[in-house]
């Protein structure tokens, strides 16, 4: 897709089970790819205890806490897909979106994920995909506003 | 610049008044005046100095002069620094600080206040010159080098630079004010710091200018009158008792709590509003600041320290013995000569407000912010003692009807990084698909905002911290910023603005 969110960081099917180790997992990602801190995984946990990032339509976009900026290298976007849907505080999540936003690069993306998210019908495309191709063919169909 | 540091100016304020040569408990080691060859605390810092009969013998420093020297002015400076460039900022400017401090003879309180935020705002630009070009994992090692280089060369520069300019600036204000004290024209001061005051501009002009010119008269004489140009809390209580006995409408019910915030609490900004609604009044405050600097100069009276905050008890705190008949004179005196000439100006107008339904305080404190530049917390408290007026507009008004046209938009979460930008790209998708592609919608931090938007929507938890940062926009909670009914209202209201301007 881009920079912000490399393939390595699109996991089309997902192993946790529960909420805490779907952050773990988003988080992890960004970890590995150098985008953020270790830390910076710990501030996502922090930040869901406070607001729950559950966005409705089976999407969670955990991200750190304003202090926890500090831990964020660059900005870098990880999607994970679960076959399963994971319980986010009563809510069935089947995308978690892991943020780490440094400066507006992810911005973009993020605002194709919103549009994607807001149409019923992309929606269901994006919980039959089962590749990294399908995931990111579905997010450059929209146009960012 | 000045606020968040007031704990120094005090700490300051309450040494100087005990341990210099004229304080309560004289001490030569604190206070910095005793000979370290003739006492006998050892290792204390000395510094040189000239003795009467012209030999030079070693001084103990003490906590005197160096903290009004360099603990003060760097303290601003930092503070002005961190509101441009956050930390990086406030470094770069208490290093350019140093060099504005040791590049001049006089305290570098103004020379603080241009040097810090300026310097940190091109710390700020040159790092936009690199931004997100640097390979990663070197990002550590150029923001080090680049704020040390930088912060070293313009302390250079302030130092041969800024600090001549400062320093002159400074004795031409200083012999303005000798030569206004030599021809008793002192009182007229209050023609400018009184309407500088409710615009905000008295830090400048109090800790700018009259607090090291005090300073340095409380160095000569033990104590000056200009530390009570500008804090003396008798105008103010003057005018918000007035309104207690003499307002209408909302005005005339907070003016009382208000009156307790400005003189036991020091915190004047609570009686600007109130100026601002009725701008004659400042012919008051001029006429009881005057009377009250007219009181000190008969009687030769004065404080220690600055009394910061402005709260009768600080003022008393600093005043020293022989002064208290004289300062204690200057406040009932400046209270009752502004009251009084508030009383017929409230009078005058009382017909008219109680026709019009009491006058707009909530305009006034929304006013009073702008001047400030950012939200305060007192007149926060005030607003909403103050309500809704009736016959006015709310200004900070829920989910009321729009009182301005909506032109800017911001989505606020927590970090500004998630939630908040989805919301802001799906509202911005909808208001272009129906034709108000002109309307801004940006996403933020919460602790971001600021007050220069037109409607604030943020998740239900953080509606209330929104409304402080930014009090005087319309706000919105939404409980789920992926599908909310609010987005289609904004929406429909943004499309019905449009029919009624063309």
């Amino acid at each position: 897709m881009n920079a912000v969110l490399s393939d390595d960081l699109i996991v089309p099917a997902g192993r946790a089970t529960t909420k805490e180790e779907a952050i773990r997992e988003a988080g992890g990602l960004l970890v590995a790819s150098g985008a953020v801190e270790p830390e910076y995984v710990d501030a996502m946990l922090d930040r869901e205890r406070t607001v729950s990032t559950y966005m409705g339509s089976h999407l969670a976009i955990p991200h750190g806490t304003e202090e926890a900026k500090g831990r964020i290298r660059r900005s870098a976007i990880s999607l994970v897909r679960y076959e399963q849907p994971v319980d986010w505080d009563g809510n069935p999540v089947r995308v978690v979106v892991g943020i780490a936003g440094a400066g507006g690069e992810h911005l973009e993306l993020l605002s194709r994920i919103a549009l994607v998210f807001t149409d019923a019908e992309r929606v269901q495309r994006v919980l039959d995909a089962t590749t990294r191709e399908a995931l990111a063919g579905i997010l450059a169909e929209v146009e960012p506003a | 610049m000045i606020m968040p540091n007031l704990p120094a100016f005090l700490a300051w304020g309450l040494i100087t008044s005990m341990f210099i040569a004229v304080g309560w408990t004289p001490n030569g080691i604190l206070g910095g005046f005793g000979n370290a060859d003739e006492m006998s605390w050892q290792g204390a810092a000395t510094q040189l100095a000239l003795a009467d009969d012209g030999t030079t013998f070693r001084q103990y420093l003490g906590l005197v002069a160096p903290m009004v020297t360099y603990l003060l002015p760097i303290l601003i400076a930092n503070a002005g620094g961190r509101i441009v460039y956050k930390e990086r900022g406030g470094v770069v400017a208490s290093i350019v600080a140093v060099g504005m401090i040791t590049g001049s003879t006089v305290p570098m309180f103004l020379g603080a206040m241009v040097v810090g935020p300026l310097s940190a705002w091109v710390m700020k630009k040159v790092d936009s010159l690199w931004a997100g070009k640097i390979k990663p994992g070197f990002e550590m090692l150029v923001d080090m080098f680049s704020a040390g280089i930088l912060g070293a060369a313009m302390a250079v520069g302030a130092f041969f630079g800024f600090a001549p300019i400062i320093t002159q600036v400074s004795s031409w204000l200083g012999s303005i004010v000798s030569w206004m004290a030599d021809n008793h024209l002192l009182p007229l001061m209050s023609v400018i710091v009184e309407p500088a005051k409710v615009l905000f501009l008295n830090n400048a002009i109090g800790n700018g200018v009259l607090v090291p010119l005090g300073a340095q008269e409380v160095v000569e004489s033990g104590k000056s009158l200009l530390f009570l140009v500008e804090a003396n809390p008798g105008p103010g209580l003057g005018i918000l008792m007035a309104y207690t006995v003499f307002g209408v409408g909302a005005a005339r019910m907070s003016a009382p709590g208000a009156a307790v915030v400005q003189f036991i609490g020091g915190i004047h900004e609570v009686y600007f509003p109130f100026v601002l609604m009725k701008p004659a009044l400042i012919l008051a405050a001029i006429a009881g600041g005057a009377t009250g600097i007219a009181t000190n100069v008969v009687f030769g009276s004065g404080l220690r320290g600055p009394a910061a905050p402005g709260s009768i008890l600080a003022v008393l705190a600093a005043t020293p013995r022989d002064s208290y008949v004289g300062v204690v004179l200057s406040v009932v005196l400046s209270f009752a000569v502004t009251f009084l000439v508030s009383a017929v100006i409230l009078r005058a107008s009382r017909k008219r407000d109680l026709a019009a339904g009491g006058g707009d305080l909530e305009a006034a404190i929304a006013q009073t912010e702008a001047n400030k530049g950012k939200s305060s917390s007192a007149l926060g408290a005030l607003a909403s003692q103050a309500g809704p007026v009736p016959g006015t507009t709310p200004a900070g008004g829920g989910d009321a009807l729009p009182d301005r046209p909506l032109r800017s938009i911001v989505f606020a979460c927590d970090a500004g990084m998630g939630s908040s930008a989805m919301g802001a790209s799906i509202l911005r998708d909808k208001l272009k698909k129906a034709g108000r592609g002109d309307i801004t919608v940006v996403n933020r931090a919460v602790a971001q905002l600021e007050d220069d938007v037109d409607l604030v929507i943020t998740q239900r938890e953080l509606t209330d911290r929104a409304r402080r940062h930014a009090p005087s926009a319309r706000h919105v909670s939404v409980d789920n910023f992926l599908s909310s009914p609010v987005y289609d209202d904004v929406v429909r209201e943004a499309q019905a603005a449009e029919r009624t301007q063309s």
